[in-house]
């Protein structure tokens, strides 16, 4: 079977992990983004049909709950899962409160996160089904109608 | 009242014997000493709270035996009785330490009236001294707790900065185990040198990060136990604690306690540390002539505790950094500008919340919102959910024992 591939965009603003991170995901068939700030994730997210992203609580400027809201709010199918030190489980929960899929402590294994990447992705996929076929739907009333 | 065991000390028999007769029938238990030397050597051996002295005796002399008493036993009250002669002497032992003096003849109502309020100063001072000990004790919890929060925050600090190297360490050891599993590099020398080398990193990577993580959890989990709170008894007894204060200062306290609050499953230490914490900053606040209202009120979840001063209040644009730890408005060495940074810390590990309101010139209000059964189990210790319900159930049999438990 074929893998389509997840397209995935990694926020953190640690590049040498997100640089190692990403070469790990596109290893096993994924397609990966980076993006170094919370802004510079929103402005990508406007460019670029995203699946999934990975986003780092912590960081300087605008941070990850901040970002994730900011998400939501304009791409709310794009399912996103919180990277968090120990010291900040609670506003990973709080994160998924607004609506993140799940969050993950650093440093993470791989293998956990590829699980949860592969769930969020998939109830994405999911969604969209079902949005589709509400449209179908309601065209074919809309066409009954006529 | 306790009986009240005394010491008539006099050469002069005749005088000495009736004396001690009729103070025995006023209610006093009364031993006698016929010269200094003989009073010591009774102190050593027997109860006294007070003793009666005369002040010329042959060998030691009146004085002498003052000071010898006070040196030792400091807590004994001395009275005097002087002849008119010797009024000057009796001046002298009040110097050296004696309670008051009477002069010969006496009559025996004054001398009862003297004993007794001998008595309530020896009664008065143990109280300080008790409140001043307990004060010690509490002081230095406190200073332990503050100074386990800045750790706290410190090792916090540091485990946040160490994990993000961490994670890259991990990320590129495993991306180059990723690499070494490619196809191409099957047949490459000394492969398994390689793997074996990374494997090592890989499970030093996962030491430390465990390292990491039991200091975060360390610094988390706090050593609880929960009971009921009898909050209107933890309360009165955090206002004795500050009694001295208050008095001291003219501040009124007023007490807003709706009759018999539903009782709380909580942590009587910790919530009075931080009732501590608000008393202690209100009493600061207000620095003189004011009033401190205590409200408790109750709802079905929830127990409110508002601890209100009329000092000067908060500047608006303190109000939002006072939770923060170093931050204080207090001169060096008065605050640690850890006071409401650990109260809020405490609070919120109970479940509950801390809130102000305060507008410049109408005083402050803290208000400390407590979940009367905890809840978010979890998040308090961190994960060890079971843990904390076998903490929980080993508590509840115990419960007697620990209200018990004297503070």
């Amino acid at each position: 079977m074929i893998k389509i591939p997840t397209r995935v965009m990694l926020v953190d603003d640690e590049k040498d992990f997100v640089e190692m991170l990403s070469l790990r995901l596109e290893e096993i068939g994924e397609r990966v983004t980076s993006a170094y700030s919370g802004r510079e994730c929103l402005q990508m997210l406007e460019k670029k049909e995203i699946d999934v992203v990975i986003l780092d609580i912590l960081m300087p400027g605008m941070d990850g709950i901040a970002t994730l809201k900011e998400i939501k709010n304009k791409h709310p199918l794009v399912e996103v899962i919180m990277l968090t030190g120990h010291g900040t489980t609670e506003s990973a929960v709080d994160g998924m409160k607004l609506g993140a899929f799940d969050y993950l402590l650093k440093p993470a294994r791989f293998e956990e996160l590829t699980a949860k990447l592969e769930s969020a992705r998939q109830r994405k996929d999911e969604q969209e089904e079902r949005i589709r076929k509400a449209e179908a739907k309601l065209l074919l009333r809309r066409s009954g109608d006529l | 009242m306790e009986t009240i065991h005394l010491l008539l000390v006099d050469d002069e028999d005749s005088f000495r014997q009736p004396l001690s007769k009729r103070l025995a029938k006023r209610g006093f238990v009364v031993e006698q000493a016929a010269d200094g030397n003989q009073c010591l050597a009774l102190l050593g051996e027997k109860r006294i709270d007070v003793v009666v002295l005369d002040v010329k005796m042959p060998g030691m002399s009146g004085i002498d035996v003052v000071q010898n008493i006070k040196n030792k036993y400091p807590t004994i009250e001395v009275i005097l009785l002087t002849g008119h002669a010797t009024t000057a002497s009796g001046v002298e032992g009040i110097k050296s330490g004696a309670f008051d003096y009477l002069t010969k003849p006496i009559e025996l109502d004054q001398l009862v009236n003297k004993i007794t309020q001998a008595r309530e100063k020896i009664l008065r001072l143990a109280a300080e001294h008790k409140e001043a000990e307990y004060r010690k004790k509490i002081e230095q919890q406190m200073v332990a707790t503050e100074r386990l929060a800045s750790l706290g925050t410190l090792a916090a600090g540091v485990a946040h900065e160490i994990n993000n190297p961490l994670a890259i360490i991990s990320e590129s050891t495993g991306w180059m185990k990723q690499l070494l599993a490619r196809d191409e590099l099957k047949g490459m020398h000394r492969r398994e040198d390689f793997e074996k080398a990374l494997g090592k990193v890989e499970k030093s990577v996962e030491r430390a990060k465990r390292i990491t993580h039991q200091l975060l959890s360390f610094v988390r989990k706090t050593d609880s136990s929960f009971s009921q709170v009898d909050l209107p008894g933890l309360i009165e007894e955090t206002l004795q604690f500050l009694e001295h204060e208050t008095k001291k200062r003219n501040i009124k306290i007023i007490r807003k306690i709706a009759s018999g609050p539903a009782a709380l499953w909580s942590d009587p230490y910790r919530i009075r540390q931080a009732l501590i914490n608000l008393l202690t900053n209100a009493v600061q606040a207000i620095g003189a002539e004011g009033e401190i209202t205590l409200a408790v009120e109750d709802s079905v979840d929830h127990t409110a505790l508002t601890v209100s001063d009329n000092g000067p209040g908060i500047p608006r644009e303190n109000l939002a950094r006072i939770f923060e730890p170093f931050f204080s408005t207090k001169s060096p060495g008065e605050g640690t500008g850890l006071g409401l940074f650990v109260t809020r810390g405490i609070i919120e590990k109970l479940g509950g919340t801390v809130t102000v309101d305060s507008e410049v010139g109408k005083g402050a209000s803290f208000c400390i919102r407590l979940p009367k059964q905890l809840k978010k189990v979890d998040e308090f210790v961190g994960g060890g959910a079971e843990d904390w319900i076998d903490k929980v159930s080993s508590h509840l049999k115990d419960s007697d024992v620990k209200e018990k438990r004297s503070l």
